[in-house]
């Protein structure tokens, strides 16, 4: 077997993987960001039926592996419905899903955190409990909620990487396919978690900015 | 017209209002004087709709409270200004006061904002309008609660011991605020005030007539003079006992009360 060195095509094949990480990324985190909100305003307004089930399933989602889920996804739904499930497609599913569940505690936290007194003064002076929520209770909860989303925004982006082992050409499985060429693992590896370690912590840097703007309005010093 | 009837509310075994019947007219400002736990702010907790009737009616303009399309538009006919204030601590002094009149009477933001800033200037925060409610002092965030709840125009206005979270010099600052928006409404039909407070020199010099609650029954309700007279409220030994506890404090506010 030929040991061949690094090229400049391997450079465009960790950038490939490193869009799809991020799109996958992206894509699922901001899909499990406005389903894991709905169904925290869904428990706030206590909506029969809907709402046990909700919180029944994203129980579930958020108390078992990713992996599993991504196994039961990929395997589980083609034995099902006799068709098969692109990877990409499956992780997508998967990986909104599993957003959705850290998401929806994390909003129903940062709804409980919110004064009841601030709601009892709105709703008399007439607002709706939909108007409440849009103009109370949301933006001092996300003010609240923002710290732990960044921090579940770079475990997701983690996470990401366990795509790979379906077949989901991300960084991960491009330094797999690297690596089996190169047969260098230690720089391949060390490549390819630098890239995710830069993503990360990209990502940290913007929440940071994000929440500081945010709290600035929501929780101005105290005197 | 507040009407309320033979209401009674019970929190489990407890029965904190036991057939309270009340009737504010328009133009009156009506104090209700009580010690503590004898029901004044479950009461007005009633009114606005923040508790569920055990028993009895309250109706504001004829509109029933316990009926929750009637309630929505009763809570437009009154506003109420809260003891720990309430204002919403994410939003400038300004947007606090504009918010209810855009959102729930959907009028014109920059009619709202001209209206609340006049309002701020009439109790001396005309330079707080961008502050947020945690850079003020608790007589300053009091002011923005009165100008909140005045940016409704509400007919009736609830007060529900608005000063008792202030030391005496930010009561006196809030109490002169309400002494001008009483003398301004007497007789003119405007903002009708149900003011539940401890301070009982300001609620005789305001008041058009007090009534007194005892253990969640409304024993008094009398004409401010006729309360305050020998034959009249003090003749009752319970409201003579709760005057007499009162003293050391009901000179507290040296409020101007300019009609």
């Amino acid at each position: 077997m030929r040991h061949a060195g690094f090229t400049w095509h391997d450079g465009a094949l960790l950038a490939q993987g490193l869009g799809v990480s991020l799109g996958l990324f992206a894509g699922t985190f901001l899909i499990g960001l406005v389903l894991g909100s709905g169904a925290a305003v869904v428990r706030h307004f206590r909506v029969p039926a809907l709402s046990p089930i909700l919180h029944a399933g994203l129980e579930l989602l958020r108390n078992s592996p990713v992996l599993v889920q991504l196994f039961l996804v990929f395997f589980g739904i083609p034995a099902l419905i006799h068709q098969p499930l692109a990877p990409l497609s499956a992780a997508g599913l998967t990986l909104s899903a599993n957003t959705a569940a850290f998401v929806y505690f994390i909003a129903v936290a940062g709804l409980d955190a919110v004064g009841r007194d601030q709601v009892e003064a709105a709703r008399t002076f007439g607002f709706t409990r939909m108007q409440v929520v849009r103009h109370i209770l949301a933006p001092q909860a996300a003010a609240f909620a923002v710290a732990p989303l960044v921090g579940l925004a770079v475990n997701q982006l983690q996470v990401t990487s366990l795509v790979s082992v379906i077949g989901v050409m991300d960084l991960t499985k491009a330094g797999d396919i690297l690596n089996l060429r190169t047969l260098r693992p230690f720089a391949v590896w060390t490549m390819v978690g630098a890239l995710y370690f830069a993503a990360a912590k990209t990502l940290t840097l913007l929440g940071n900015r994000w929440e500081r703007r945010l709290r600035a309005h929501a929780a101005p010093l105290e005197l | 017209m507040i009407a309320v009837e033979g209401v009674v509310k019970r929190f489990g075994a407890q029965t904190v209002l036991d057939g309270v019947s009340l009737a504010v007219a328009p133009g009156e400002v009506v104090t209700i004087l009580g010690s503590s736990g004898s029901g004044k702010s479950t009461l007005i907790r009633c009114i606005n709709g923040l508790e569920r009737l055990d028993g009895g009616r309250i109706t504001v303009d004829g509109l029933d409270v316990a009926d929750p399309r009637q309630l929505a538009q009763a809570r437009r006919l009154s506003a109420t200004v809260f003891q720990l204030f309430n204002l919403y601590p994410h939003m400038t002094v300004l947007r606090n006061v504009t918010l209810a009149p855009e959102v729930v009477l959907k009028r014109p933001r920059a009619e709202v904002e001209a209206e609340a800033q006049a309002l701020l200037a009439s109790v001396g925060l005309a330079g707080k309008a961008d502050a947020y409610p945690a850079q003020l002092s608790g007589g300053q965030r009091q002011r923005v609660g009165i100008c909140r709840a005045l940016a409704m125009n509400p007919r009736y206005l609830l007060l529900d011991e608005v000063t008792s979270a202030l030391d005496p010099e930010m009561t006196a600052e809030v109490l002169a605020i309400l002494g001008r928006l009483a003398g301004r409404q007497m007789g003119d039909g405007g903002t009708t005030m149900l003011f539940v407070t401890h301070e009982v020199e300001f609620a005789r010099r305001i008041s058009t007539r007090i009534v007194f609650l005892d253990q969640g029954r409304l024993i008094v309700d009398l004409p401010t003079a006729r309360f305050f007279a020998d034959d009249g409220g003090l003749a009752h030994p319970r409201i003579r006992q709760f005057l007499s506890k009162m003293a050391p404090s009901n000179t507290v506010a040296g409020a101007e009360v300019t009609v």
